[in-house]
C-alpha cells in the first residue's frame, strides 16, 4: 500500500498550501482569534490562487462516489480528492485552524449538493456564490444540520418540512452553524416524514433572503474564533420543491448525511494534526535554542521524552488520517478508519497543546501566545463533526455490530 | 486522625462558599469579557477578611499574631470555595496573602509599614500585592551588601496592574527576598492589554526593572536566609494556587454532572452513558485526591512540618493536572455547547493554565531536585 509517494500532485498541493499559511495565514491569526473576526480579504485571495470554495462541486472530486472512478478498460481509476484534502487541511490548519476552516467553510455545503444533488442545484449553488454579498465579502455556503436538542444524536433532528402545494415550509431552530450569519446559501436538512425517522430527512437548497430563513446570534467561542458559527432559524420558510436535494433519486435520508460526514472526517483529522504539528514544532524550536541548569533543554530528559512522545502520536494520527483518505479514493468502505483518524489526532491535538503549555511556562500566559490559541482551537476536534465518544461508537461498532451504551 | 471539619472550618466553608455561589460566580461572566473585577467584589471581600487576613492585627489588619498563627489550612479550605466562583476574581481576593506574611515573617519595620499601610488604605479598587518568583532566573541581581539593584522583566503575572508592591522571590545564583514598590525609579509595571485569555479579569501586568534599587529595609532576606525563606513564601503560594485549582476543577465537574443529567441525547440522559458516567466518576475521583493533598499540605505548613515544602509541591502539581484534565472533560461533556461563551465551561477550560505554571513548572522542578538531591 502506496498512500501518497509516486504522487508528484500531493507534494505541490502541501507546498502551496504551507506557503499560504506561512505567509498569509500565520500573520494575521492572532488578530482574528482576538477579534473574532472573519478573515475575508485572504478569502477573497485564496478564492484567487485557486483555492476555490465551489471547487468540491466537480463531482469526481468527492471522496468515494462511483463518478470518481475512470474507466479504461474496466480498471477503476483511484480518486484523489480525499488525499488532497487532506493534505491542504493539515498545512491549513497549522497556519491558523479557525481561518482554514474560514476558506473551507462552504465545502462543508458543497458537499452534499455535489454528491446528491441534480446539475441543477449545483448551478443554482455555484450562482449563488458568484460575486460579492451586500457587505462586499466574497460569498459563503452553510450547512444547517444541527439542532439545539440535537448535537450528537442528528437522528432526531426535530427542524420539520410539511409539504404546502409544489413547496416544503421549514420551521426550526439551527445551532453552530459554520457560516451560519453571512451565508448567500444554506444547504438545510430537515425531517419530510417523521413516520420514515432517519429516512424522512432531506437536505433543501435555501438562499439568503427567502422569507423564514433568519440567521440567528453569532455565537462567541473557545476557539476556532476567526470561523463564524451561528445560529439559524426558519419561520415558515417556504422552499420550492425542487429545491429538494436527491429528489430524483432513491434518498437514503439520513444516510446520506452520514456519508458526507465519512467522507469529510479524514480532512477534519488533519486539521487536528495541523494544531498538534504546529504546537509541536513551536516547542521543539524552543528546546533546541534554549538550556536549563547548564545543559542544553534537549539533554534533559523530561522535555526530550515529551516531545518524542508527541512526534509517535502526530506520526501515528497523519498515518490514520491518510490511510482514511487513501481509501475514500479507493471508493472503498472507510468508516471505521475515518473515525479513528479523526478520534486519534483531536486526541493527539490536545494532549501536545496541553503539554506543550505546561513545558513552555509562564510564556505561554502572554496575550496573543500562539501555543495557547492553540490549546484552545484543539478542543473543538474532539466535539465537531462527530464527538470523541461518537467517533468510538462507530469504531466499536465496526467490531461488534452492537451500538455501545 | 480526623477528617471532619471543625464548626469553625465549617462555618468558613460554608460562609466562603455562599459569597462564592452569590457574588463571584454571578460576576466571573461579566468580568471575564470585561476583563475587570467588579467594584462590589472589593468590598464584600474586604468585610469577609480576604485582603488583611495575613496583616498582624497591630498592623491594622485580622491577623492575631505573627506569621506562624496564620492557618494556611484554613486558608486552603477557602481557596477551593473561592476557586468554585472564578479563579480570577478568587486570585485578586487572596493576592496580599503571601507578602503580608513574608512582611511579618522577614520584614523590617520599614517594610511593615510600608506594605500595610499601602494595602489597607481605601481605594477603588485598593492596592494590592502580588508575588514575583523568579524562576527563569531571569533577574540580574546585584547584592551591593545594602541595596539590591534588580534588572530584568517578571511576568505577565496576575494583579500586577492594581499592585502597589511586588515581593520578589529570586533563588538563582543570588538568593533574595525583596518587596518593591512599583513607584520606586527603575520600576514599571506594563499591565497586559489585551488581557491573557485565562483569569482575564486578574489585572495582569509585567514588572520591568532597570536597575531598580531595593533599600537594605525593603530586602526581607538575602543568601541562604532567603533561599529558605522562599521555600516557605513558594509553598503558602503552591497550596493556595493548588486550593483553588481544586475549586475550579470541582465546579467543572458539578457543571458536567449536572448538564449530563438534563441533556438528552439518543433516548437518555448522556450521563447515563457509561463513557461519560467513568469521565466524570474518573475526574471526581481526582478531585477528591488533590483535594486531600492539598489540606495535608496546608496542615503540614501550620505544623511547620518537614516535609511541608514537598507536600505542596506535589499538591500544586497534582491540582494543576487534575484541574486541567476535568476542565477539558468538561467541555467535552458539553459537547458544542462547551464551546461557547453562554456556558460556564468554556472559561474554566481557559482559566485552569495558570495553575500549572504560576511560580515555575512543578513537574520540571520536582524531576530536576530528585535527580540533582
Amino acid at each position: 500500500m502506496d498512500l501518497f509517494h509516486g504522487e508528484p500532485m500531493f507534494g505541490a498541493v502541501r507546498q502551496m498550501t504551507h506557503a499560504l499559511a506561512e505567509q498569509e495565514i500565520r500573520p494575521i491569526a492572532a488578530l482574528h482569534d482576538r477579534d473574532e473576526s472573519m478573515p475575508w480579504d485572504l478569502m477573497k485571495k485564496a478564492s484567487s490562487f485557486g483555492l476555490s470554495q465551489t471547487a468540491m462541486l466537480d463531482t469526481r472530486r468527492i471522496t468515494g462516489d462511483a463518478d470518481d472512478r475512470g474507466d479504461k478498460g474496466g480498471e477503476r481509476k483511484p480518486g484523489r480528492a480525499a488525499r488532497v484534502a487532506v493534505v491542504g487541511a493539515e498545512e491549513l490548519a497549522w497556519g491558523c485552524a479557525g481561518i482554514g476552516l474560514a476558506l473551507a467553510g462552504s465545502g462543508l455545503a458543497a458537499a452534499p449538493v455535489a454528491r446528491i444533488g441534480s446539475e441543477e442545484h449545483k448551478q443554482i449553488f455555484l450562482r449563488a456564490l458568484k460575486g460579492v454579498d451586500e457587505a462586499g465579502h466574497i460569498k459563503v455556503a452553510a450547512m444547517a444540520l444541527s439542532e439545539p436538542q440535537t448535537g450528537s444524536d442528528i437522528s432526531s433532528l426535530a427542524t420539520g418540512a410539511r409539504r404546502d402545494g409544489d413547496h416544503w415550509v421549514l420551521n426550526g431552530h439551527k445551532q453552530w452553524i459554520t457560516n451560519g450569519r453571512s451565508a448567500s446559501i444554506y444547504v438545510v436538512w430537515a425531517q419530510t416524514d417523521a413516520s420514515l425517522g432517519r429516512g424522512g430527512v432531506r437536505g433543501f437548497l435555501v438562499e439568503r433572503g427567502t422569507p423564514g430563513l433568519v440567521p440567528g446570534r453569532k455565537e462567541t467561542k473557545l476557539g476556532i474564533r476567526a470561523s463564524e458559527t451561528a445560529q439559524v432559524h426558519f419561520e415558515d420558510c417556504r422552499v420550492h420543491k425542487d429545491l429538494m436535494l436527491g429528489a430524483d433519486r432513491v434518498s437514503e435520508g439520513l444516510g446520506d448525511t452520514k456519508k458526507m460526514l465519512d467522507a469529510t472526517r479524514p480532512a477534519v483529522g488533519a486539521q487536528a494534526v495541523g494544531i498538534a504539528r504546529a504546537a509541536f514544532e513551536y516547542l521543539l524550536e524552543r528546546v533546541r535554542g534554549g538550556s536549563l541548569r547548564g545543559k542544553p533543554l534537549a539533554g534533559h530528559q523530561h522535555i526530550a521524552f515529551a516531545l518524542a512522545e508527541m512526534e509517535m502520536e502526530i506520526q501515528a494520527s497523519r498515518l490514520l488520517v491518510h490511510r482514511a483518505a487513501w481509501m475514500a479514493d479507493h471508493a472503498m468502505d472507510n468508516v471505521a478508519f475515518a473515525s479513528m483518524g479523526k478520534a486519534h489526532a483531536a486526541r493527539t491535538a490536545q494532549a501536545v497543546t496541553t503539554r506543550a503549555l505546561a513545558l513552555l511556562g509562564d510564556e505561554a500566559l502572554e496575550p496573543g501566545h500562539p501555543v495557547e490559541k492553540w490549546y484552545r482551537d484543539a478542543k473543538i476536534y474532539d466535539i465537531f463533526e462527530g464527538t470523541g465518544q461518537i467517533q468510538r461508537r462507530i469504531i466499536a461498532k465496526t467490531l461488534t455490530g452492537l451500538n455501545a451504551v | 486522625m480526623d477528617f471532619a471539619l471543625d464548626d469553625e472550618q465549617s462555618l468558613l466553608v460554608s460562609t466562603v462558599r455562599r459569597w462564592s455561589e452569590r457574588g463571584l460566580r454571578t460576576w466571573a461572566a461579566d468580568a471575564d469579557r470585561g476583563g475587570t473585577a467588579p467594584g462590589p467584589m472589593w468590598s464584600a471581600a474586604a468585610e469577609l477578611g480576604l485582603l488583611l487576613d495575613a496583616v498582624p492585627a497591630a498592623a491594622g489588619g485580622l491577623l492575631d499574631g505573627d506569621a506562624g498563627a496564620y492557618s494556611h489550612l484554613a486558608r486552603a479550605l477557602r481557596g477551593i470555595e473561592l476557586g468554585r466562583g472564578c479563579a480570577a476574581l478568587a486570585a485578586l481576593c487572596e493576592s496580599n496573602v503571601e507578602p503580608a506574611l513574608a512582611v511579618a515573617r522577614w520584614g523590617s519595620s520599614a517594610a511593615r509599614e510600608t506594605l500595610y499601610r499601602a494595602i489597607a488604605a481605601d481605594g477603588a479598587p485598593p492596592a494590592i500585592a502580588v508575588v514575583a518568583h523568579d524562576f527563569h532566573e531571569r533577574l540580574a541581581i546585584e547584592d551591593g551588601g545594602a541595596a539590591v539593584t534588580l534588572r530584568g522583566r517578571l511576568g505577565p503575572l496576575p494583579g500586577l496592574a492594581l499592585a502597589s508592591h511586588v515581593l520578589v522571590v529570586a533563588t538563582g545564583a543570588a538568593p533574595v527576598l525583596a518587596l518593591i514598590p512599583v513607584a520606586s525609579p527603575g520600576a514599571r509595571v506594563v499591565p497586559c492589554d489585551p488581557a491573557p485569555s485565562a483569569w482575564r479579569a486578574a489585572a495582569w501586568g509585567a514588572l520591568e526593572l532597570d536597575g531598580a534599587a531595593i533599600p537594605a529595609e525593603l530586602v526581607l532576606a538575602r543568601g541562604a536566609a532567603a533561599r529558605a525563606a522562599a521555600t516557605e513564601v513558594l509553598s503558602w503560594m503552591r497550596v493556595g494556587l493548588a486550593a483553588r485549582a481544586v475549586g475550579v476543577a470541582a465546579i467543572a465537574l458539578d457543571h458536567a454532572a449536572a448538564y449530563g443529567r438534563d441533556r438528552v441525547q439518543f433516548g437518555q440522559p448522556i450521563g447515563r452513558f457509561e463513557s461519560i458516567a467513568h469521565m466524570l466518576d474518573e475526574n471526581q475521583t481526582a478531585v477528591a485526591a488533590a483535594r486531600l493533598l492539598v489540606l495535608q499540605a496546608a496542615w503540614e505548613i501550620d505544623r511547620g512540618a518537614a516535609s511541608a515544602a514537598d507536600s505542596a509541591s506535589r499538591a500544586r502539581d497534582l491540582a494543576a493536572r487534575v484541574v486541567a484534565r476535568a476542565t477539558i472533560d468538561a467541555v467535552q461533556i458539553f459537547g458544542g455547547y462547551g464551546f461557547v461563551n453562554d456556558f460556564p465551561v468554556e472559561k474554566l477550560m481557559r482559566d485552569a493554565r495558570p495553575f500549572e505554571v504560576l511560580a515555575g513548572n512543578e513537574a520540571l522542578s520536582r524531576v530536576l531536585a530528585a535527580v540533582e538531591g
